[in-house]
């Protein structure tokens, strides 16, 4: 009795696979149909999101995704114009203007799809070169862009560079003008850390997608790429802004060093941004609609002294809604797999891009986000498209909750010790700073605690051989997606010799009103030249009949 | 010998045929069609200033006044108005209009009266094409290869006529050892620059046809009376090209004043009123709604409109300033004058 079925089974198979195959032949729709989907959002996860699009297009998926802001992302969502948005902050519900931000009734879920941190990158110049190893506290930060540190020589930037001076020249602070996640990450750093700054130059608590552009001298400009553009550009000389790390190393500019709570100065690398979010409070209720957003708290306050204080996530907003009547199962599935590529395989080149691969829980999470979409639609194929297929590095399938690049993250160096240093390493290169002698290879570095004196005089030390090791290590030499090394070289960076030091000096070329009073000098003189010969052509005139016998 | 064909005089009516104007056939067809065509020009743009204005009813009337004479926009803390706004708009088509006015009109005059006749077409169709260059283009020019220069422009003037408002900058030492270039760039004066090149090409083109249309014998009598050819350029081209040379002009000036992208792309946006064109900062009507109708809200919206109103009707009025002008100078009264 067996049998028979057995073999009508086989039969049904053989013919279901011949008429697959004259399907697929004909129609090739063999294995899945893929529609193009659009997008918009968030310009912080801009870059590593155009990467992946450039990836999967080769497989033919259609992805378009314009910048345009966070905001904006959320907006378009929830009129129902594109397919899907990226959000750095979740939907507010009445935002900071008393304005709606909902999505509407579409139905969606969050879904975390790359780690970064928020950057911010300068233009300074001394004697025509470009300093490259700013550090600052959180407070100057704050105080810059809330207007109350104005200059660069102000002290208490020299105080955050052990005694370091810069020139004076205004600072100039560059703030985005349309609604950003970028903007919104950032002010909820300072209204966390530093209420008493960030209060009363906003006028209210909390956070804001739009920057307050107060005073005359903030610059606004659109967009991460426009600020960085505005930055890097011929007037940006003085200029400081915030955009995603990518950006500087993108445009090979330098990022300040923030210092952290256990008095050390970092830059947003993957490690560091990796070793901040292992303190993110992730929301675990799955039946919240805020399931997978993150609480920084603990980042912003992470005591580990290789933690970047204002690191985050950035979310996809997933069109979940079976009655969607945007999606169908052919942009549902494309959707499905162009997630699966990117919080698989994408993860790898999010560290050489200045983002941080996700750990391994919130992948696992953002599959059951994912399969939300099946939900919706039976009709998508989601086989072999989970956790244990992906082929990531950086993921431990031991512990799911560890984060192996925070455990891989290089400790900082002595010299970026609050009260030592500065370290000479340039910055916005997508290397650790750290005195690490991870591979033997190169030099240990020796100068960075000594470095310590007031007044930026200890260059000397600098000129350790550590430096040329650190900064001239061949490119190969750290794998930037594991963070192993490669090859013999080093990861090891120290004080380079070529630190830049200024000394203050205001010369005062000219006064205002030196000015006023020489410019209307300069008028009356022009106004003499002009009728002076004239009235006294006139009045010589006016004399000579006086002179001469009276008609 | 030939004799003409007699008529049977009884067969003439002594009544002349009746003169009817009335279109018949293909005629009446024709007619009712380009009347319809017509038509469906002023149907377009009433409805676009009905449709304007109908969405900019409750600001107004949420905002009354202040929404004229406030300069700040800030839709969150129910404070804005376009005085800022409007007076940037203003401010960025004077600047293009003092730069390309000369320009065009110069261009025109050459074109028309001095370029060899070969070349004239060429010239001709140069000037088009710069009209065929997309705004985005000119913004990328403004923004990447002019700013830099002009920024050096704008540090010179304020150095040296810095006493007068319009050159001033405020919070920069134009002598200062490491100047504060930033404060000269991202401003009116440059985004100015970008609209002139825009506008060019238009009041040229207008100009030009005017000038092309100076009667032939009037010129040849001034050369034949003596005059140089400036001279007859002088006393017969230029006044019977007046009317062209103030409508051409404010025909430009009606695109300066809507052009947006070049502006988004060049000026930092700022609020507030100011005359010190070379400083950065200000904003225009259209800079504004471009920049921020991706993320306004409905009431936002109707206050973007509202601005995209008041910039339809000014367009609107210096558009039909400018055709009246034009279409009078075509007449040739202006020769006399």
């Amino acid at each position: 009795m067996i049998r028979p079925v057995r073999v009508v089974s086989r039969v049904l198979v053989a013919v279901a696979l011949a008429m697959s195959f004259l399907v697929g032949s004909s129609t090739s729709a063999h294995a899945t149909v893929y529609a193009q989907i659009e997008g918009t959002g968030s310009t912080w996860s801009e870059l590593i999101l155009q990467q992946w699009i450039a990836d999967v297009d080769a497989n033919g998926m259609k992805v378009v995704y314009t910048g345009g802001g966070s905001t904006k992302g959320r907006k378009d969502f929830s009129q129902d114009s594109t397919d899907f948005a990226i959000s750095e902050i979740p939907y507010q519900g009445t935002d900071e203007r008393g304005q709606s931000d909902s999505s509407n009734g579409r139905e969606f879920a969050y879904l975390p799809i790359v780690a970064g941190g928020t950057a911010f990158t300068y233009q300074l110049k001394i004697g025509n070169k470009l300093v490259r190893n700013l550090r600052l506290s959180g407070e100057t930060l704050a105080k810059i862009f809330t207007n109350k540190i104005t200059d660069w020589s102000d002290p208490a930037i020299a105080k955050d560079n052990n005694g370091r001076k810069f020139p004076s020249l205004p600072i100039i602070p560059v703030v985005r003008s349309d609604g950003s996640g970028t903007t919104a990450q950032f002010t909820t750093w300072m209204d966390h850390q530093y209420p008493g700054t960030w209060r009363p130059y906003f006028g209210q608590s909390g956070l804001t997608s739009y920057y307050p552009k107060k005073g005359d001298r903030m610059v606004s400009q659109a967009g991460s790429d426009q600020v960085m553009n505005t930055i890097k550009g011929f007037a940006g000389n003085g200029m400081i802004g915030y955009v995603e790390y990518s950006y500087p190393i993108n445009a090979d500019y330098p990022v300040v060093k923030v210092e952290n709570k256990a008095g050390y100065f970092v830059e947003p690398t993957q490690y560091n941004t990796a070793v901040a979010l292992t303190k993110a409070k992730i929301n675990q209720d799955k039946k919240s609609q805020l399931y997978l957003t993150q609480i920084l708290d603990g980042v912003y306050n992470n005591a580990d002294p290789r933690s970047y204080p204002i690191s985050s996530y950035s979310y996809m907003i997933l069109p979940t809604g079976a009655d969607d009547s945007r999606m169908s199962t052919a942009k549902r599935q494309t959707l499905a797999d162009f997630m699966y590529y990117s919080l698989c395989s994408g993860q790898t080149k999010a560290g050489a891009y200045g983002y941080s691969s996700l750990p391994l829980n919130l992948v696992q999470a953002g599959f059951q986000q994912l399969a939300k979409l099946k939900k919706a639609d039976p009709k998508v194929n989601l086989t072999n498209r989970d956790v244990r297929s992906c082929n990531n590095p950086t993921f431990d399938g031991k512990n799911l909750n560890r984060n192996v690049l925070a455990d891989k993250a290089p400790q900082p160096a002595a010299c970026d010790k609050s009260g030592a240093g500065p370290c000479g390493t340039p910055t916005g290169t997508n290397k650790p700073s750290t005195d690490d002698d991870t591979t033997g290879g190169g030099g240990k570095a020796t100068g960075g605690t000594a470095g310590g004196t007031p007044g930026g005089g200890a260059t000397g030390a600098a000129d350790a051989g550590g430096a040329a090791a650190g900064t001239d290590a061949p490119p190969a030499a750290v794998d930037p997606e594991t963070g192993a090394v490669a090859a013999a070289g080093g990861t090891t960076t120290a004080t380079s010799s070529d630190e830049i030091y200024a000394d203050p000096t205001e010369l005062a070329a000219s006064r205002t009103s030196d000015d006023r009073t020489f410019g209307w000098l300069a008028v009356l003189e022009l106004l003499a030249l002009v009728l002076v010969p004239g009235l006294y052509v006139v009045s010589m005139r006016r004399r000579r009949p006086q002179i001469g016998p009276r008609p | 010998m030939t004799t003409l064909p007699v008529h049977d005089a009884i067969d003439v009516e002594a009544t002349p045929r009746a003169i009817s104007r009335k279109a018949t056939g293909a005629d009446k067809v024709f007619v009712a069609a380009i009347r319809t065509v017509g038509s469906v020009v002023l149907v377009i743009t009433g409805g676009v200033g009905v449709f304007l204005g109908w969405q900019a009813l409750p600001t107004l009337r949420h905002y009354g006044w202040s929404f004229f004479t406030e300069s700040s926009w800030q839709p969150e803390a129910d404070v804005l108005g376009i005085a800022a706004v409007l007076s940037g708009t203003v401010l960025v088509a004077l600047i293009a209009m003092s730069i390309a006015f000369p320009l065009a009109l110069i261009t025109a005059l050459y074109i028309s009266e001095y370029a060899p006749a070969g070349m004239r077409s060429l010239l001709v169709s140069l000037v088009d094409l710069m009209a065929a260059v997309p705004s985005i283009i000119w913004g990328l020019w403004g923004s990447y290869l002019i700013m830099e220069h002009a920024a050096g422009l704008a540090m010179w003037l304020d150095r040296n006529l810095g006493f007068i408002p319009l050159f001033q900058v405020d919070d920069a030492d134009p002598n200062a050892a490491v100047p504060v270039l930033s404060r000269y760039s991202f401003s009116m004066f440059v985004a100015g620059i970008a609209v002139a090149m825009m506008v060019l090409p238009m009041a040229c083109a207008v100009m030009r046809q005017v000038f092309s249309q100076t009667p032939q014998g009037e010129k040849e009598a001034a050369l034949a009376l003596g005059a140089t050819r400036w001279g007859m350029v002088r006393s017969v081209v230029l006044p019977f090209g007046r009317g062209g040379i103030i409508g051409g002009a404010m025909l430009g000036l009606g695109r300066a004043l809507g052009e947006t992208i070049a502006v988004l792309l060049i000026l930092s946006p700022s609020f507030e009123v100011k005359p010190r064109v070379l400083e950065i900062g200000g904003n225009t009507v259209s800079a504004l709604i471009a920049g921020r109708f991706g993320d306004a809200s409905s009431s936002q919206l109707s206050a973007l409109l509202a601005a995209g109103f008041v910039l339809f009707l000014i367009t609107l009025v210096v558009n039909t300033v400018a055709a009246t002008i034009v279409n009078r100078s075509r007449s040739g009264a202006g020769t006399d004058a």
